[in-house]
């Protein structure tokens, strides 16, 4: 099974192959080649893992359950918000100065533009 | 008789079947089909296959020690052909597509990236930054929780600053691992995560990228949480090949 990445101890998944499989499954069943005269199994009964996160979000349950959450917070002690976009920016940064990506071949990055060709003809890929 | 379509490959993979068990009940053997410098891994299609846990982790088995071994192209969970037969023809017919998508892949793995937001960390931390919503929600409080449709359109107000904070998020987790790989995509929505996006990552990248993530995963601990999976066969980057034909 797949390994996570991450100590167990980190939380979510924990790397046991429950956990694992857990977070991949959705791949499992909905990416993968499809072959037009194969055919495949039915999913019937399958439970539905994936969703579309703006409808959950915009409910009125949600404004509820959300102003309820907000209502119950302990806001005292002057909290200050967490300095994420500093911290990710230099993480970033690091990142790129690694210039993997840079260091590529010419053809190392044709083989990644065709690629991107291939798997995103509707541009809907992460921007 | 119908046979269960785990993967392609090049002609050359060194294809550790052994200990490999198929899908289904009685776990048949692993074998190869080859034509035209490709191999396509089978087993007998167990009848009436559904996507039990066992079968699940069987095919994701296969496919990951498969992956390890050399460049595959995966098939989707549950693909079944009517026979070896069909299986020839369709290596036959996609020859030189599926030996180009392989060249391609190889020394690549996939790594998918999901993210969730710790909500009482995430909701504090949006009041924190916003003094208009923090004095509607001091207002709410004073009132007692304050009339519903009060309530309903401070929520709204809400829900639209944490989907702004999980398209943010969501951004710099991508943005952070962009510069290391090869290609990056966005997989499906699943509950409660604001980010799951896989990436195509050189092998040799590997390191970088776990290095990465994990401060990544330190900068948002308590607020957010960030799992990494994989290597992966490359399911997210092969998926469109029919529809480009």
């Amino acid at each position: 099974m797949t390994i996570m990445a991450q100590p167990p101890t980190a939380g979510g998944g924990g790397g046991s192959a429950a956990g694992a499989l857990y977070d991949v499954i959705e791949l499992i069943l909905d990416r993968g080649l499809v072959i037009d005269v194969f055919v495949r199994v039915s999913l019937v009964g399958i439970e539905v893992l994936t969703i579309d996160a703006r409808v959950v979000v915009a409910s009125i349950d949600t404004y509820l359950r959300f102003a309820e959450a907000c209502g119950r917070l302990d806001l005292t002690g002057g909290r200050q918000p967490v300095g994420l976009p500093a911290i990710v920016g230099q993480i970033t940064e690091d990142s790129a100065e690694r210039k993997v990506r840079g260091a590529l071949t010419g053809a190392g990055r044709a083989i990644a533009d065709t690629i991107h060709d291939i798997v995103s003809p509707d541009g809907r890929d992460s921007a | 008789m119908a046979r269960y379509v785990y993967c392609f490959t090049q002609a050359e993979h060194p294809l550790p079947l052994d200990g490999l068990r198929g899908v289904g009940a009685d776990e048949t053997a692993l074998r190869a089909i080859r034509h035209a410098g490709l191999t396509a891994v089978v087993s007998d299609a167990p009848e009436g296959l559904r996507p039990k846990r066992r079968d699940l982790v069987a095919h994701e088995t296969a496919l990951e020690t498969l992956c390890a071994a050399g460049a595959v192209v995966p098939m989707r969970f549950g693909t079944v052909a009517p026979d070896d037969d069909a299986v020839v023809a369709e290596l036959a017919r996609g020859a030189g597509r599926y030996t180009e998508l392989l060249t391609r892949l190889a020394g690549h793995v996939e790594r998918n990236v999901k993210g969730a937001h710790q909500e009482d960390a995430l909701l504090a931390d949006l009041l924190a930054g916003n003094p208009e919503l923090r004095a509607r929600n001091e207002a709410l409080r004073a009132e007692g929780g304050g009339s519903q449709p009060d309530r309903v359109a401070f929520g709204e107000q809400v829900a639209l600053a944490v989907e702004q904070r999980r398209t943010r998020d969501a951004a710099y987790v991508v943005a952070a691992l962009r510069p290391l790989v090869m290609l990056d995509r966005h997989a499906p929505s699943v509950e409660g995560c604001f980010v799951n996006v896989s990436f195509l990552v050189p092998t040799g990248a590997q390191d970088d990228f776990d290095a990465v993530a994990a401060r990544l995963r330190t900068a948002m601990e308590g607020y957010a949480e960030l799992r990494v999976s994989g290597p992966l066969p490359p399911y997210s980057f092969v998926d469109a090949v029919e529809e480009k034909v």
